[in-house]
């Protein structure tokens, strides 16, 4: 069996059995070639604005990359509007729901992606999940395990806009909110707009809870866009040896 | 699955160190303390479901498990009848039945597309939409429920599929502690006879293919519903179940499930002769 030689595949650091992730068990960001880039924010912190520019610079510059939304998996997505639509949710099955939704990326996108060395990025990640659900009343400590099986990120950008400016941006560009979205569940307010104020001030509360125990990099979304933007950009050429993902022709030389 | 086997004990969380932000349940005015961290029969598991208070149930929760073949439908449709005629009120539960996302896991199953942590979260969120709707309204009410399955099996089926033990049951870490767990014990053996009898086939689930354990349908039943079995002799010590042989005639298991039943509710007699609609189950 000479011939398979010719076959033999490039040398492709391929992790030890030991270090494959086991489902429910922490994915720490050595465990995988890729690279996990996140942003995070209340709504109208201008997080996606800025992924999708950073998206955008990567992209144009022929870098491998997936770029993943949150609540976007198609497999729980009849489920999960039906609870919404007809109100079925409870704190406890809402949490679940999005969890179910993310595992399923996870699974089939995210994880095999990092495995296969690419750069992906995320609007929103688990810490969406830690700050919404705590908001609305689950157990932290249950939540953290709930999202044990989430590979760390390379880099979470924490998008950080006082609660008048993200709220004004959302009230003023997007006149009817939803009732989940708005925390009417909550019972903190019968005025949509009011509710989702106080809301949103419970899951800014919870953000800033995280900055330091999961090593949020903290940007000002007020800041004009492409000066925002800039700062990005160079935290990530700093964090990620963005190289490794170049398209071959570079990689070359 | 011997490399998951490692892992320490599962310890389900003991209790809530800091309170969550207490958030009252819907149209109820805000109330600041919630669930007391109660260790006793009546309590969670680990945490407090939010928004509820397990002081109010009144019910009490019967919990049938075992694997497929074992008899537990039949018993729990027996049980009911009994229970009905000595004057309780009775609600059931099970897998997958849930209005909210029941049909939804029955064509992830169907199709065969899901991931075991999908599908594991996604049994959950049926699960807790069952406690939240139906178990805990019928407990509070003063209900008798009997649940056809609990979470054994969904952290037993989730551990044999590698997902990590503590995972597992912290997932479940709000579940209200049953009054009674019962487990008939059954032979795979025996099971795949009896489950085989009823469809004429057995399914890919029953049978665990997703694992590839066998291509032969019948080992892979075998070996799957072995390992099941494993996890639940471990978990059996560990939540006091009532273990009860799943061999013995239907009329035998049911007269020891009437006798402790009958203790836990304070039932004086335990006489029972099914109906002539349920009679052709007593064999």
């Amino acid at each position: 069996m000479e011939t398979q030689e010719v076959l033999q595949k490039p040398a492709r650091t391929e992790p030890a059995k030991s270090t494959l992730p086991q489902p429910g068990r922490p994915v720490p960001s050595r465990a995988y070639p890729g690279a996990l880039i996140v942003v995070e924010g209340t709504d109208g912190s201008g997080k996606s604005t800025q992924l999708y520019l950073l998206k955008r610079w990567l992209e144009i510059g022929g870098y491998r990359l997936h770029f993943t939304e949150w609540n976007s998996s198609p497999l729980v997505k009849s489920a999960t509007r039906r609870g919404k639509q007809r109100r079925l949710l409870t704190p406890t099955t809402f949490s679940l729901l999005h969890a179910a939704d993310f595992a399923d990326r996870c699974e089939r996108q995210i994880m095999p992606l990092l495995q296969g060395d690419y750069l992906v990025l995320a609007d929103r990640y688990i810490y969406t999940a830690f700050a919404r659900d705590t908001a609305r009343g689950c157990s932290p400590r249950w939540l953290r395990n709930l999202y044990r099986f989430a590979p760390v990120p390379d880099v979470t950008f924490y998008f950080r806009a006082p609660l008048d400016v993200a709220v004004n941006r959302i009230l003023s560009g997007r006149p009817k909110l939803k009732y989940y979205e708005a925390g009417m569940d909550l019972g903190l307010s019968y005025d949509r707009a009011e509710s989702f104020r106080l809301f949103q001030a419970r899951i800014l509360e919870e953000y800033d809870k995280m900055v330091d125990s999961d090593s949020f990099v903290v940007l000002d979304g007020t800041m004009p866009v492409n000066k925002l933007q800039k700062q990005m950009r160079d935290i990530v050429a700093s964090k990620i040896d963005l190289k490794r993902f170049a398209p071959r022709a570079a990689e070359a030389e | 699955m011997p490399d998951q086997e490692r892992d320490k004990p599962a310890g389900t969380a003991t209790a809530a160190e800091a309170p969550a932000v207490p958030v009252p349940p819907v149209s109820t005015p805000p109330k600041v303390t919630s669930a007391p961290e109660d260790t006793g029969p009546q309590s969670f598991f680990g945490e407090p479901l939010v928004g509820f208070d397990p002081s109010e149930i009144t019910g009490s929760l019967i919990v049938i498990e075992g694997m497929d073949g074992s008899g537990r439908s039949t018993q729990i449709t027996l049980l009911q009848e009994w229970l009905e005629s000595e004057g309780f009120a009775v609600q059931t539960s099970g897998l997958r039945r849930s209005n909210l996302v029941g049909r939804d896991i029955d064509e992830l199953l169907a199709k065969n597309a899901v991931t075991r942590l999908t599908l594991a979260l996604m049994y959950a969120t049926d699960f807790f939409d069952q406690v939240e709707h139906r178990i805990l309204p019928a407990l509070r009410s003063g209900t008798i429920v009997l649940a056809d399955r609990y979470i054994f099996t969904l952290i037993g089926r989730g551990v044999v599929r590698g997902i990590n033990r503590d995972y597992m049951s912290g997932l479940y870490a709000m579940a209200l502690r049953p009054h009674l767990t019962f487990w008939l014990n059954v032979r795979p053996e025996t099971a795949f006879g009896r489950e085989f009898r009823k469809a004429q086939a057995i399914s890919y689930w029953e049978a665990g293919r997703d694992m590839s354990l066998s291509h032969d349908l019948y080992w892979s039943f075998i070996r799957y519903q072995t390992m099941i079995k494993r996890e639940f002799e471990v978990m059996a010590k560990k939540f006091n179940f009532i273990e009860l042989d799943g061999e013995a005639s239907v009329p035998a298991v049911n007269k020891l499930l009437r006798q402790r039943i009958a203790d836990q509710l304070g039932i004086r007699s335990t006489k029972y002769t099914p109906s002539s609609a349920l009679s052709h189950l007593w064999r």
